[in-house]
């Protein structure tokens, strides 16, 4: 830049100062203005979107979908379209490395390599438009992140995903070189050559958004599915007594009081110590109640439960049960108000219904056995389908207002035998300890008045009661 | 009474001089998009401040910075205030820097006599980037530990020196409590120490060269 250029831009910034304002007070109250704006924003979002809540670090489980903070996703959906490339998609270090270094190598040395000395955007077609394409890429990648690429069943690309790869790459791509080009023509097109430009990138922005918008209506966004995150200790509590009583009754009994195992295969009359018991609350540190959840006592007879040794609880889960355990066993802690949950039981005369009463009861007495890979006939208790639909006496398992139902007669102490045979075909329910009456009872009201599943339903099919006098 | 204790202070620290210097400055006529610098410097601080009281109960191991972060969330007095309020400020601290760059970029801002202005602006962006990538592995949860996962083995494409890259950020070959611990320190101390001095320079910078006028038809 020669001298006198720097002089025409200092004297020119001396006379706009001229008719200028003063930092104090003219235009500080902005900025106050705006900041206290923004803390303000911040304060609403703390305290009405807050932090959504995340499972603890498990390295074990490597089928965890990565996903970066939301400023990192367009890079990352670049790098995966990249990588859809024919031949040079697979040298990763250009679109990982080598592009990355050369825009901010760009962005760093900006006013050295933008040797134009006009200001006025008129003049700067080329910088501005090239930004506009760049920024709107920026947008359109990270509004894609989530929507995978898929190939067909011949390993080509899907519409979806071609539509992807164009407004993604290829667009800006194209853009820019001709944005490129006609920054090399503007001494002989002129004026004409910016508002080619203009033109140019408003087109290109265009079409970007709306093949995003097109592949976004196509395929909607994959529904990321909720895990469950106890945050309170009697969110913990109750978080850890549900598994407790899934993973670990049949051994250690609904309080931890068992001493002799029964009715577990291979363990049989197993002594244990009582892990309720004084002994074991008093001389275990929660760390080491978690390692052993964790890592089992494999010589002794109980398997390991940790993701990464086999099981399948994560390090958030077996900390719910230590919690649990804490609170409920050991006489130094107090239980905190509310953590205790409490199966509900229907009133005289009501209907109970699978979400309100049978489902928090089937968890925590059935599903111990009664889930995928355990014993129990193939009869599944997850979910209100499961129940009606499955199990290899399917039929006469669960029969609305017949007293006979077999799960009537198990859970009420019966066994079923084989009609043809004569041997056990199913025992009672659960095998070693029956529930307290006012379960039983409330699953056989259930299965009288016709398995009723959402609250309102069994509201409607109890009696009326009685007009008053 | 005020006014000889303002004299006598003027005299020791030359406040009048101070006042001359950062607040009654000349300016040209502004519009709010000239607030979006102050607004990135109050989000700087406020981050400062409120990571200062996020210090006080987070432990950097990958045993307890979980717990810790949950007892922050549900126990301390007002922590999910604090944390929810640093949570969104680094989302928004980005975004805010974002548009500066933008309008800076703009109005041509850059060029002559503050190209320097803008090279450290660059500089500041990188480093609050870099403020999200190690702050975010802190709470030591999946999404945490996954991404940093990935993120660092972006690293690794690098020809040549990608492992050594890769392991350096990990302190080994992978995620464990030396990468938390490097991250820990380059979030608390390394990254604000060279933000606070760039933003130092550049707000000088500004000063010296006084906020840029928008462009007119003659520029
Ligand atoms: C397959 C049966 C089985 C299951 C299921 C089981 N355990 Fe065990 N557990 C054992 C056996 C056997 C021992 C070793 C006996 C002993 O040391 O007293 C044991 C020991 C323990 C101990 C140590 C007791 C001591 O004094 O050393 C704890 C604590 C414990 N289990 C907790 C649990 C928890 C929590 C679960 C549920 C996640 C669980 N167990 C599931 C069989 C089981
Ligand atoms: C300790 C494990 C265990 C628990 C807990 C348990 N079951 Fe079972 N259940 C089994 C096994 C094993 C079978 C297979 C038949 C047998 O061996 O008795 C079975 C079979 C059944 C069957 C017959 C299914 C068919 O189609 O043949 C019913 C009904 C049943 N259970 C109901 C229940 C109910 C209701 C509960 C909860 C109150 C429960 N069970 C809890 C282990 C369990
Ligand atoms: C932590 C981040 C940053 C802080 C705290 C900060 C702060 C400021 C402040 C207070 C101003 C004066 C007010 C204004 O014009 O808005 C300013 C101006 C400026 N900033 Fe930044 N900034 C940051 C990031 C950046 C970035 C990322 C760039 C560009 C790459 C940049 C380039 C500039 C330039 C060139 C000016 C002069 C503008 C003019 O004179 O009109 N800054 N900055």
């Amino acid at each position: 830049m020669r001298e006198e250029h720097k002089k025409a831009i200092h004297e020119k910034y001396q006379r706009v100062l001229q008719k200028g304002e003063r930092f104090w007070p003219d235009s500080i109250y902005k900025d106050l203005i705006i900041s206290f704006a923004i803390f303000l924003v911040l304060v609403l979002l703390a305290t009405f979107v807050g932090v959504p809540g995340e499972p603890k670090a498990d390295p074990s489980d490597s089928s965890y979908v990565p996903k970066p903070e939301w400023y990192f996703l367009f890079l990352f959906k670049f790098l995966a379209m990249y990588g859809q490339l024919p031949a040079i998609g697979k040298v990763e270090w250009i679109a990982a490395i080598l592009i990355p270094v050369v825009v901010l190598v760009g962005l760093f040395l900006l006013p050295l390599l933008d040797r134009n000395l006009k200001r006025h955007y008129s003049r700067r077609t080329l910088a501005l438009t090239v930004m506009v394409v760049f920024v709107v890429s920026m947008i359109v990648l990270t509004l894609l992140a989530s929507t995978p690429l898929l190939a067909d069943d011949t390993g080509r690309m899907t519409l979806p995903t071609q539509m992807q790869m164009w407004a993604g790459l290829f667009v800006p791509a194209a853009a820019y070189v001709v944005l490129a080009g006609l920054g090399l023509l503007v001494k002989k097109l002129g004026e004409r050559a910016g508002q080619a430009q203009a033109w140019t990138a408003g087109v290109a922005s265009l079409a970007m958004i709306a093949l995003t918008a097109a592949v976004l209506v196509m395929v909607p966004p994959v529904e990321v599915e909720e895990v469950l995150v106890a945050g309170t200790i009697p969110e913990q509590i109750t978080a850890g007594q549900d598994l407790y009583f899934i993973h670990c009754v049949e051994c250690h009994g609904d309080d931890g009081t068992v001493t002799v195992i029964a009715g577990v295969e291979g363990l049989e009359g197993t002594v244990v110590s009582p892990i309720n018991s004084q002994d074991v609350m008093y001389t275990f540190t929660d760390d080491t109640l978690a390692n052993i959840i964790n890592y089992g006592q494999q010589d002794l007879g109980m398997q390991p439960f940790g993701v990464a040794y086999g099981g399948e609880l994560g390090p958030s889960e077996i900390g719910y049960i230590v919690t649990f355990m804490r609170y409920s066993w050991d006489d130094r802690m107090e239980i905190p108000e509310g953590a205790v949950s409490t199966i509900p039981v229907p009133a005289e005369g009501e209907v109970p219904s699978y979400e309100i009463h049978i489902q928090p009861l089937v968890q925590r007495y059935c599903v111990s056995c009664h889930r995928a890979g355990k014993e129990n006939n193939n009869f599944l208790m997850t979910s209100y389908q499961e129940i009606l639909t499955t199990g290899d006496n399917v039929d006469l398992n669960i029969v609305a207002g017949d007293m006979e139902a077999y799960l009537i007669l198990v859970i009420n102490g019966q066994q079923i035998l084989d009609p043809a045979m004569g041997d056990l075909l199913v025992d009672q329910m659960p095998p070693t300890r029956l529930m307290p009456p006012e379960y039983i009872d409330s699953l056989t009201r259930w299965i009288m008045a016709g398995m009723p599943e959402m609250a309102v339903e069994a509201q409607a099919l109890s009696p009326a009661p009685a007009a008053a006098p | 009474m005020w006014k000889k204790l303002f004299d006598w202070l003027d005299e020791r620290l030359g406040l009048n001089d101070l006042y001359k210097a950062t607040l009654d400055r000349p300016e040209p006529k502004g519009n709010w998009w000239n607030t979006l610098g102050s607004a990135s410097l109050f989000l700087f601080l406020l981050q400062g401040a409120t990571g200062i009281f996020l210090m006080v109960y987070y432990t950097p191991s990958p045993d307890h910075a979980y717990d810790s972060i949950q007892y922050i969330m549900n126990e301390v007095a007002f922590g999910w205030l604090i944390r929810g309020i640093h949570h969104w400020g680094a989302t928004l601290m980005v975004l805010v820097v974002f548009i500066h760059m933008l309008r800076v970029f703009i109005t041509a801002s850059y060029k002559y006599p503050r190209e320097l202005t803008w090279i450290i602006g660059v500089g500041l962006l990188l480093l609050t980037l870099g403020m999200g990538f190690t702050g975010y592995l802190l709470p030591w949860n999946q999404r945490a530990f996954w991404a940093t996962t990935v993120g660092t083995e972006i690293a690794g494409a690098v020809p040549f020196i990608g492992e050594f890259i890769t392991s350096a950020l990990r302190g080994g070959s992978d995620l464990s409590a030396l990468t938390l611990s490097r991250f820990f320190s380059a979030h608390i101390w390394m990254l604000p120490a060279l933000l606070s001095g760039l933003i130092g320079a550049h707000i000088y910078l500004i000063m010296r060269h006084g906020e840029s006028a928008f462009p007119d038809k003659d520029d």
